[in-house]
C-alpha cells in the first residue's frame, strides 16, 4: 500500500520576508526525498508547516488525495509524519524499551505493574525487522548518537509514523554508526516508510535519495529524480547565478609567516590538515557543522591535546594542550562561537569584561593603574563603536551585536598577533557585522594575522585573504584571493566528488 | 571609578541601595533593641558586640572571597576548632606565641588547601568537598584536644583576642587591618579581578587565559588562612582552646554574606556588604541576648533571617532578569 502526501502552494511570510513562496514539495512512500539549500533557503519553515509547528498562510496539503489540517505537532503525529530532530528527545535514565513506550506503556493485565517482558519482546522484534542489535533492557545515557537516533526513529515507527523526517542526521555519528543508518534507511523504504532527508552531503544525497528538491529563496528552484541530476548541477542551483559575488580589494600581504600548521590529525575530528598563515593575512576555514575546523582552531590556541602533528607559532613548536593562559601571553586570541555560554562574563560590567587580559599588563607595583585601564576600555569602546550606556553597564544588558563586540575589544591591544575568530558573526544584525568586518581588517592591516572559522558562503567571500574548505576534517581545497569561486567552494564543502561509504 | 560614563542623573546601582537599606536596618534594630534594654548603649555593651562578632567578621571575609567565585566553605567552623588546637599545641610545647600563631594560620590554609585542590583542580562540587572538610577538620581537633579544652596562659597568644584598650578591644582595630587589606586584594590586584571572573563565569576565564583554576585553589587558602586568625582570637577571648569552639560558625557566616547582597550565584557582591551584613547579624543576635530572649529560640530566629533574605534576593534577581 503506498501512500503520498502533498504540499502545494504553500506560502509564508514573517513580516515583509517572503520566507516560503508558492513551494509544492510531495513524498511517496517508499522513497527517500532530499531536501537541500542553503541557510535561510526555507527549508525549515516548510518543515514546520509540515510538522505543525508554525501555520502556513496559503496553501494545501493532502494525503492520499483527501485534504488535511495540521495545527499542531499532534496534528502532523495523527497523520504519521514523525520529526527527527538533531537533539534527542529521549530520557536518559530510561532504558530503549521504556523510551520508546513511554506515555503507551503496556500493563499486566490490568494491575498498576508494568508488562516490562512484552514491550522488551515488541522492541525486539521492530529492530529485527530492520536488522539492528540493540539490547532494549540498556539504559539509553549508555548509547551513543547513532544508536539513540535508532530509538527515536523505531519509537516513531512504532506509534505508527510513516513518514519520518530527518534533519542532518549524520552531522554527529561515526562513520560506522552512519553506514548503519543508511542500512537502516534501505530497509525503511522497503517496508513503505517515506523520508524527507534534509542534508548538505552530496555523496549521501545521491547515494540514498530517489528525489532531490533544492529551495532557494523560499521558491523550489531544482525537483527532480537523482537519476536525472548531478551533484554539480544541485549546488550551482543553491547559490543561483544572479547573485553579484562581492570580491573585496586587492592587497598585500608582506608579512613573515606567523602559524604554521602541518599535517595535523585527531580521529574523529580532523585528518592531516596542513596550512600556513602570514601576519597580517585572513585565512578562513570553512565547511558543514562537523567538518572539523573548530576543533582545529581549539588545538592551535592550546585548549585541545591528543593530536598528531605539528603548529609552529613565531617558528617554534608549541606543545598540544598547553592551556589559553600559556597562550595569551604568547600574544594569541580567541573569540569563541557561543558569545553566552564561554564569550562574556555576563554578571560584570562592560569594563571588566574588556579589560580581563590587560590586567597584568595595567598593574603598577602589583596594583591595578585604573586610569590606564578606563584609557584602554574607553578606547576599545570607541574603535569598535560599541553601544554602551556607560563602561559601568553590566554586559548582559547589551545586545548580540554589542556582546560581540566586547568580546572582540578584548583582544584589540599592541601584544596581539593571532587572533582565532569562530563564527565571529553568528546570531548578529547586519549593522553590527559590518563593524565587525571593518575591525577584522583593521586589525589584519596592523600585522595581525588572523584564522576564521565560518560556516556562511557569503562571509567567507567577504572576508577571506585565502580560503581552505573542509570536509569531514580533510582539507579539500585552497582559494587565494580574488580566484573565490562560490560554487567550487559550496561542491567541495558537501563532499561533491569525494567517495563516501553511501554508494548502492 | 570610570570617566566615560555618559549619563549625568546619579543613579543608584543595586548594590548602593542593598547598603543604605542595610544601614537603615542596623539603624533601627539599634534604636529597637535600645529601647527594650538600656544596656544596649553602654560602650561597655557596644565592646563586647564587637568583640563578639569579630570572629564573624574575619570568617564572614574569607566566605565573601569563597561565594564570589559562586562556591561555599562549609569548613570554616571546624577549622577554627582544628588551627586553634594546632597553635595550642604547638605553644604549649615550644612556648613560644609567635610560632603558636604561625601553626595556627598554617594549619588553617592547609585544610583551605585540600578544599581549593578538590574544588579548583579536580572541579568536585565545593558543597560536597567542604562538607567533608567540614567533618574531617572537626574530627581532628577533637582527636588533637583528645576532646578536653587547654586552658592558655601566654599573655602574648591571648593579647589579640583578649586584651581592650579601654572599651575598645585590640582586635577591633585588627579586624579593620584586614579588611583594608582584603579590600586592596579584592578590587585593586589582577587577582582580585580574577576572583570575579572565576565566579562569573568559570569556562570564559579560562578561555581567557584567566586560570580560574588556580584561584580558586588561592581563594578557598584564603578563606582557611581567615579560619586559622578566628582561631587565635576565639583562643584569646576565652583563654583557653576548645575542640567544640566555631560550631555553627559556617552558618553565621554564610547567612551574613548573603545578606550583604553576595550573590548566592558569583561574580557579584562586596566586602562592605559583608560587614554591614555582620553588623546587622550581630546586633540582632546581641540584642537577643541582652533582651532576655529565649536562647532556644535564637536558632529558630536565625533560620527565619536567612530564608527571608534568600527569598528576597532571589524576588529581585528575577525581577531584573525578566
Amino acid at each position: 500500500m503506498t501512500k503520498r502526501i502533498d504540499m502545494t502552494g504553500i506560502g509564508k511570510s514573517f513580516f515583509a520576508t517572503r520566507a516560503l513562496d508558492r513551494v509544492d514539495f510531495s513524498c511517496v512512500s517508499g522513497e527517500v526525498h532530499a531536501l537541500v539549500g542553503l541557510n535561510g533557503a526555507g527549508k525549515s519553515t516548510l518543515m514546520k508547516v509540515l510538522g505543525g509547528v508554525i501555520a502556513c498562510d496559503e496553501g494545501a496539503i493532502t494525503v492520499d488525495g483527501v485534504a488535511v489540517r495540521i495545527a499542531s505537532p499532534a496534528d502532523a503525529t495523527g497523520l504519521g509524519i514523525a520529526m527527527i530532530h538533531q537533539e534527542y528527545s529521549l530520557i536518559n535514565e530510561l532504558t530503549v524499551a521504556a523510551n520508546i513506550f513511554l506515555g503507551r506503556e503496556l500493563y499486566l493485565g490490568r494491575t498498576p505493574f508494568l508488562d516490562k517482558r512484552e514491550m522488551a519482546r515488541q522492541v525486539r522484534t521492530q529492530l529485527d525487522r530492520f536488522g539492528l542489535t540493540l539490547d532494549p533492557a540498556r539504559p539509553v545515557r549508555e548509547l551513543n548518537s547513532g544508536e539513540k537516533q535508532i530509538v527515536e526513529i523505531i519509537r516513531a515507527l512504532m506509534s505508527n509514523s510513516w513518514l519520518i523526517v530527518m534533519d542532518e542526521p549524520t552531522s554527529a555519528l561515526s562513520e560506522e554508526d552512519k553506514e548503519r543508518l543508511f542500512e537502516f534507511i534501505r530497509r525503511m523504504k522497503a517496508e513503505g516508510v517515506a523520508i524527507i532527508y534534509i542534508s548538505h552531503h552530496m555523496p549521501e544525497i545521491f547515494g540514498i535519495a530517489e528525489q532531490v528538491t533544492v529551495m532557494r529563496d523560499g521558491k523550489i528552484v531544482l525537483s527532480e529524480r537523482t537519476g536525472d541530476t548531478t551533484e554539480a548541477a544541485v549546488i550551482q542551483s543553491m547559490t543561483g547565478t544572479e547573485l553579484d559575488d562581492f570580491v573585496k580589494p586587492p592587497k598585500q600581504i608582506q608579512g613573515d609567516v606567523l602559524l604554521e600548521v602541518a599535517t595535523l590529525s585527531k580521529p574523529q575530528h580532523y585528518e592531516n590538515v596542513s596550512f600556513s598563515l602570514r601576519r597580517g593575512e585572513i585565512l578562513v576555514l570553512t565547511g558543514l557543522r562537523g567538518c572539523g575546523a573548530p576543533e582545529l582552531a581549539k588545538a592551535i590556541f592550546g585548549l585541545d591535546g591528543g593530536y598528531s602533528g605539528t603548529v609552529n607559532y613565531r617558528g617554534k613548536p608549541l606543545s598540544p594542550g598547553r592551556g589559553p593562559a600559556v597562550s595569551v601571553r604568547d600574544g594569541m586570541g580567541l573569540v569563541t562561537e557561543n558569545r553566552d555560554k564561554n564569550g562574556i562574563l555576563a554578571p560584570l560590567s562592560v569594563r571588566d569584561n574588556i579589560a580581563l587580559p590587560y590586567l597584568e599588563k595595567a598593574t603598577r607595583g602589583g596594583l591595578i593603574d585604573g586610569g590606564r585601564i578606563d584609557a584602554l576600555v574607553a578606547k576599545a569602546i570607541r574603535d569598535t563603536s560599541t553601544k554602551t550606556a556607560s563602561a559601568a553597564q553590566e554586559i548582559r544588558f547589551l545586545s548580540g551585536g554589542n556582546k560581540q563586540k566586547i568580546c572582540f575589544s578584548r583582544w584589540l591591544d599592541d601584544g596581539l598577533e593571532l587572533l582565532i575568530l569562530l563564527e565571529p558573526t553568528r546570531g548578529i544584525d547586519v549593522h553590527a557585522k559590518a563593524d565587525i568586518y571593518r575591525i577584522i581588517e583593521d586589525l589584519a592591516l596592523r600585522g595581525v594575522g588572523i584564522l576564521v572559522l565560518s560556516y556562511e558562503i557569503d562571509e567567507v567571500m567577504l572576508l577571506a585573504d585565502r580560503v581552505i574548505t573542509l570536509y569531514q576534517g580533510r582539507s579539500v581545497a585552497e582559494y587565494a584571493h580574488p580566484h573565490f569561486n562560490k560554487d567550487r567552494m559550496l561542491a567541495d564543502m558537501a563532499g561533491v566528488g569525494t567517495q563516501a561509504a553511501t554508494a548502492h | 571609578m570610570t570617566s566615560i560614563s555618559t549619563s549625568t542623573t546619579p543613579r543608584l546601582s543595586g548594590l548602593s541601595l542593598r547598603y543604605l537599606v542595610l544601614l537603615g536596618l542596623i539603624v533601627i534594630a539599634s534604636v529597637g533593641f535600645g529601647l527594650a534594654n538600656e544596656n544596649f548603649y553602654s560602650l561597655t555593651n557596644f565592646g563586647i558586640l564587637l568583640r563578639s562578632i569579630a570572629v564573624l567578621f574575619l570568617v564572614s571575609m574569607g566566605m565573601t572571597f569563597v561565594m564570589l567565585t559562586g562556591g561555599i566553605d562549609l569548613s570554616v567552623g571546624s577549622n577554627v576548632a582544628f588551627s586553634g588546637g594546632v597553635g595550642v599545641i604547638t605553644l604549649t610545647t615550644t612556648g613560644s606565641a609567635p610560632l603558636g600563631f604561625a601553626a595556627a594560620v598554617l594549619a588553617g590554609m592547609a585544610i583551605g588547601a585540600i578544599n581549593g585542590v578538590f574544588i579548583g583542580r579536580l572541579r568536585l562540587s565545593a558543597f560536597m568537598v567542604s562538607l567533608a572538610t567540614y567533618a574531617l577538620a572537626r574530627g581532628l581537633a577533637l582527636v588533637i584536644y583528645d576532646a578536653n579544652s587547654i586552658n592558655v596562659s601566654n599573655a602574648a597568644f591571648l593579647w589579640l583576642g583578649g586584651v581592650s584598650w579601654g572599651s575598645m578591644p585590640v582586635v577591633i582595630p585588627f579586624v579593620v587591618v584586614v579588611f583594608v587589606g582584603l579590600s586592596v586584594l579584592l578590587y585593586n590586584t589582577p587577582f582580585g579581578r580574577n576572583v570575579y571572573a572565576a565566579g562569573a563565569n568559570f569556562n570564559t576565564s579560562f578561555v581567557l587565559g584567566r586560570r580560574p583554576e588556580r584561584t580558586l585553589v588561592w581563594i578557598y587558602v584564603l578563606s582557611g588562612a581567615l579560619a586559622g586568625l578566628s582561631a587565635i582570637v576565639t583562643v584569646g577571648r576565652v583563654s583557653s582552646g576548645q575542640p567544640w569552639s566555631g560550631l555553627y560558625l559556617e552558618f553565621d557566616a554564610i547567612t551574613a554574606v548573603i545578606l550583604g547582597g553576595t550573590s548566592l550565584f558569583g561574580g557579584r557582591g562586596r566586602l562592605l556588604g559583608t560587614i554591614l551584613g555582620v553588623l546587622l547579624y550581630g546586633i540582632i543576635i546581641n540584642g537577643l541576648v541582652l533582651t532576655g530572649t529565649n536562647p532556644y529560640l535564637q536558632s529558630l530566629i536565625k533560620g527565619m533571617i536567612l530564608l527571608g533574605v534568600v527569598l528576597l534576593d532571589t524576588w529581585t534577581q528575577r525581577g531584573k532578569t525578566s
